[in-house]
């Protein structure tokens, strides 16, 4: 596959030199402020914003951290404790593997229906397609409460639709963690297809026509085409979607919470973003919270890792 | 973005615009149903937000589920209009909005061009930085994040949320532009260059419009963050004159007597308006994909 | 495609003309800035004459004074107290500080947390702040809050209503002064009753009795509820635990018990199992967020609530107002004829920020915000005030009545600054959303008391 080289690109006249990829015969290095200076305003506002809050973030699962401290106490240090406390704790341990699981199915759902839908939009004369992203756009646009709320309606056990719908009167949906779940996942799904079938979209329209004519001509079936150009043109894409995905629905904290006020037992319907909140604001704790929170991004980027390899591998990074 | 490069016997390498084929509409019935049962999956939550906004209260919740407002009322807009503030909100909310776009999107832009036109020492530490800030649950950074802004005097302060927001969206927006920028292949720019115009024109005039697409998708990602955010809105601007609309509209759910649903739905869909505007404007450009300057070769 | 622009943007526009028709009949005096519409006491009593075409829930910060002397930030959250009781506050202060601008600022309840730890600790903190009971002790032992331990007396001493004063009350220093009380009672509907000859009881058999012969009765109207149980409303619970001598945890040593799986707390949970299996059609796992669509519907005969239920459930926006003469209340009967089950007695209290600038001005209006004739239109509207002398005093319904009869035998929560974290958790509708499915009472009491005792001992 060609691959880096094309990058460089090394005979436009109006460009710098730069090193040769694999670093074997260095060219004449002259350090390009370009780059640099276009990297400007992100690095400026991330390390101003965020600098600080992560920093503290850090800080604080190293300490002893409640309500007193935030108001003027002395805040101990007391290393690794925090840490300690969390993963010792079997309630930690069953949070994380429902949010892994939660997090798993809600990614493969939200991408693969995504792509569907793009696909689908693809197909769609003007007019319809049109209707079709309007209606997406819809769902897009309510905020993650609202939704919220009219989906538990819709599930509601004496007033919902569904139960209507199922002739299942009385049906409680959320006191049984498995279909708790199954109502959560219907949320986040549908609040997180229209972005992932959009940016398909949009990429999908980046592929030539030319091209899937041509292949149909030569013959490939339609799954042939989606498998050997769709997919391997949208890769960068789709990574970069379902790395998001990922990272999100992880961190799902919304549309649970606002559900186990509805419904449920709470301890057995905790994810891990529910879990952090309620132990740092709802307890005070935040030197625990804190500890939690960075637990996540470790997670996280253990899961990632893989894909970051592939990535750094194929030069992408 | 490296496949589409791959050479095929049929493709030319001229930059003639291609002529669109007319599509073929016999075999569209089976994606047309498609397309009315995703629409009617996407927007039914929707109906039933904008249905309950004109129902009476007494009305909302009931065993047997009525599929019309019968009877409607108005008075639940009414009430959303006639609230103090609701128009400072929407001015609030309007410029936080439109500041934390603009801005977003220029600077995101900007920064994945960099990461992904240019190879430079520190790259690949910006690039998983960016992914890494992300893993970050937000909800765990509000205090410190509110006493930086304390310190700045930024409380209470358009620009202290505006930078809030933008701190938030930016990492997102730069990781999904970073895949458009480079699925477009340097080849087109240095072809036109081939042809005389400098860099920066031919950046202009071919790649651009070829990463419109991500630019909308990515902006109206921006608009929709940024509009309907919740917890940071409500502790940053804790003065009602200077609330956002998402939380102004909280008080709906803590009236004197509980809450007020249809107050809450119509405020809701009230404020779900200026994003549909938002994207009707703009939804021309998710498929901007095929205009002069091919992507073949 | 232009069409639909255009559409789009009539729309858009029909809809804000619309708006700014009506908003600007309603924006008035009330909104605008202090020093160009005040003097003195005339603002309050200005803004006080606008008639205000909403509802009683407007977030309008009223405004008095004209500022030079000061400034004081009032913060009250959610909807109990109307923006009458507040301007008339504002107006008493006024007079004797006419120079001082006090603003009003509405805020909800959902997210006061987050709101109030970053506020009070921010260089632009609100002077008054409301505190619901079970939040006070954690703010009070993070020394958020000024030290009001001199002015007690000043503040009402003695008159002050006593279990609020202890959830004010931390290491023997007074930081929230009491504010506002409900007690819970039982709400009854006066023609089901009548229907089945039912008299009002007078013992927790009585009561079992009554539920058990309305669900009989009323079995044709679907999901009907002898007694409207929903799983998470703990506060239900909390009376059968207490008559019968249990409590939630108490304090041995220095630490905290959980006493949930004691044996009169498990009589009292088995007794409400029963009546959540035999009488209650509520959702097991549901709160008591629709317990007045409930009655509107027809669905209840009996159900425990706060004392301003009945003001929800005839509310015009979303409630029924016809319903009105046919609720009845009375405080939980005993075990024995003539006693009452001890009453959980909800509440606020008031603070001053440590961080406050003005602390003695807040004090003035703080013993405005206590005093008789302004605690008196609590009563005057069927509120348990924080003075015991005016505890005699609660009128203007059935419900009324019963909550002071209530409010004489009522209990609280344990008393710790980590308490707010156990209701954080969930623990206790966790509990009891268990139980209300069948579960046994003694496992899930014990379970109950682990985490309780985890949370309360840090």
């Amino acid at each position: 596959m060609a691959q880096s080289s094309t990058l460089e690109m090394e005979n436009s006249p109006s460009m710098e030199r730069t090193e040769h990829v694999d670093g074997i015969t260095p060219r004449r290095r002259r350090v390009q402020p370009l780059p640099y200076l276009l990297l400007v305003p992100a690095t400026a506002a991330l390390v101003l914003m965020l600098g600080y809050p992560i920093v503290r973030l850090l800080t604080l699962s190293l300490q002893e951290f409640g309500l007193k401290q935030q108001f003027g106490a002395a805040a101990d240090w007391v290393g690794l404790r925090n840490f300690r406390e969390i993963l010792h704790d079997p309630e930690f341990w069953a949070v994380l593997r429902r949010t892994i699981a939660f997090c798993a199915v809600n990614v493969v759902l939200t991408i693969s229906l995504g792509m569907a839908v793009a696909l689908l939009l693809q197909r769609l004369g003007k007019g319809m397609r049109l209707m079709t992203m309007i209606g997406l756009m819809l769902a897009w646009s309510m905020p993650a409460l609202t939704s919220t709320v009219i989906w538990q309606w819709i599930f509601d056990t004496q007033y919902g639709i569904a139960n209507w719908v199922l002739g299942r009167q009385g049906q409680s949906w959320l006191s049984n963690p498995l279909t708790f779940y199954f109502v959560a996942t219907i949320i986040v799904v549908w609040m997180g297809i229209p972005f992932v079938a959009f940016t398909l979209y949009a990429g999908l329209t980046q592929i030539p026509e030319e091209r899937m004519e041509a292949a149909a001509i030569d013959g490939a079936g339609a799954w042939q085409r989606f498998r050997d150009i769709v997919v391997p043109a949208l890769k960068p894409i789709l990574l970069i979607l379902t790395s998001l995905s990922v990272l999100w629905d992880f961190r799902v904290f919304t549309q649970v919470y606002v559900l186990q006020r509805a419904g449920g037992i709470t301890r057995d319907t905790n994810v891990l973003g529910v879990y952090a909140y309620r132990i740092s604001i709802g307890a005070n704790q935040f030197d625990k919270g804190a500890a939690v929170a960075i637990v996540m991004v470790g997670i996280t980027l253990l899961v990632t890792v893989f894909y970051l390899r592939s990535m750094t591998r194929q030069e992408e990074l | 973005m490296t496949a589409v490069l791959e050479p095929s016997g049929l493709e030319s390498s001229t930059l003639e615009p291609i002529v669109p084929r007319p599509r073929r509409r016999r075999r569209n019935l089976v994606p047309n149903l498609l397309g009315i049962l995703v629409f009617v999956v996407a927007t039914f939550p929707v109906y039933w937000m904008v249905l309950t906004s004109f129902r009476r209260g007494i009305d909302i919740q009931q065993p047997t589920p009525q599929f019309l407002p019968n009877p409607g009322t108005l008075a639940n807009y009414r009430k959303v209009f006639r609230r103090e503030f609701f128009w400072t909100a929407v001015k609030n909310s309007f410029t936080v909005t439109l500041i934390v776009l603009v801005l977003a999107l220029f600077i995101a832009f900007l920064a994945a061009v960099a990461v992904s036109r240019f190879r430079f020492r520190g790259r690949r530490a910006f690039v998983v930085a960016i992914l890494l800030v992300q893993m970050v649950p937000a909800e765990a950074l509000i205090i410190s994040l509110f006493r930086i802004l304390d310190g700045w005097r930024l409380i209470n302060t358009i620009a202290g949320l505006s930078l809030t927001y933008l701190a938030f969206v930016l990492p997102f927006t730069i990781w999904t532009l970073r895949g458009f920028v480079a699925n477009v292949p340097k080849e087109l720019e240095d072809a036109s260059m081939v042809d005389g115009s400098s860099r920066l024109r031919a950046f202009m005039t071919i790649t651009l419009p070829l990463v419109a697409p991500g630019l909308v998708a990515t902006g109206i990602f921006a608009f929709i963050q940024a509009w309907n955010e919740f917890i940071f809105a409500l502790v940053i601007m804790n003065r009602p004159e200077k609330q956002t609309l998402p939380v102004w509209l909280q008080a709906f759910n803590e009236g004197a007597r509980g809450t007020d649903w249809g107050g809450v739905m119509a405020g809701s869909t009230l404020m779900a308006i200026p994003v549909v505007i938002f994207f009707l404007l703009v939804q021309k450009r998710v498929a901007g994909g095929l205009t002069a300057g091919a992507v073949k070769g | 495609m232009r069409i639909i622009r255009v559409a789009a943007g009539l729309a858009a526009l029909t809809m804000a003309m619309a708006a700014c028709g009506d908003d600007s009949k309603s924006s008035s005096a009330t909104n605008a800035p202090a020093p160009a519409a005040t003097t003195a006491a005339p603002a309050a009593t200005d803004a006080a004459a606008t008639p205000t075409t909403v509802a009683d829930t407007t977030p309008a910060p009223i405004v008095g004074g004209t500022g030079e002397g000061g400034e004081l930030r009032l913060w009250l959250n959610g909807g109990d107290t109307p923006d009458d009781f507040v301007k008339f506050a504002i107006g008493e202060f006024n007079k004797t500080h006419p120079d001082v601008k006090v603003t009003f600022e509405r805020q909800q309840w959902t997210g006061i947390v987050e709101k109030l730890t970053t506020a009070l600790s921010s260089s632009d903190s609100p002077d008054i702040i409301e505190l619901g009971n079970t939040q006070a002790q954690a703010f009070e032992a993070a020394g958020a809050l000024e030290d009001l331990t001199a002015q007690k007396a000043a503040l009402g001493g003695d008159d002050l209503l006593q279990s609020l004063v202890e959830a004010g009350t931390y290491n023997g220093k007074f930081y929230g002064v009491p504010y506002y009380a409900g007690a819970r009672v039982v709400l009854y509907r006066k023609d089901l009753f009548e229907k089945s000859g039912i008299a009002i009881p007078t013992t927790i058999d009585e009561l079992m009795a009554a539920a058990t012969k309305l669900k009989a009765d009323n079995a044709s109207t679907p999901n009907f509820s002898g007694m409207y149980l929903p799983g998470k409303n703990w506060f239900a619970a909390l009376p059968f635990i207490w008559v019968n001598g249990g409590d939630i945890a108490v304090q041995d040593g220095g630490s905290w018990k959980g006493v949930l799986d004691s044996d009169q707390a498990v009589q009292g949970l088995t007794e409400y199992q029963k009546f959540v299996e035999q009488t209650s059609g509520a959702p097991k796992d549901g709160d008591d967020s629709k317990d007045y669509l409930a009655f509107c519907n027809g669905e209840v005969g009996m159900m425990p609530a706060p004392g301003w239920k009945p003001g929800q459930i005839i509310n015009k926006d979303d409630g029924c107002p016809a319903m009105e003469a046919n609720i009845g209340a009375f405080a939980m009967p005993g075990l024995t004829t003539g006693t009452t089950s001890p009453a959980f007695l909800g509440g606020s209290n008031l603070a001053v920020s440590a961080k406050s600038k003005n602390p003695e001005l807040a004090n003035e209006l703080l013993k405005i915000l206590v005093s008789k004739d302004y605690q008196k239109q609590f009563a005057d509207q069927g509120t348990v005030p924080a003075l015991k002398s005016l505890l005699g005093d609660i009128t203007g319904s059935d419900a009324a009545t019963a909550q002071a009869k209530a409010a004489q035998n009522s209990r609280f929560v344990p008393s710790s600054e980590n308490w707010a974290a156990v209701e954080a958790s969930n623990i206790l509708p966790d509990m009891l959303v268990a139980i209300s499915g069948g579960a046994d009472v003694k496992t899930e009491a014990a379970k109950a008391d682990a985490a309780i005792e985890q949370i309360l001992n840090g």
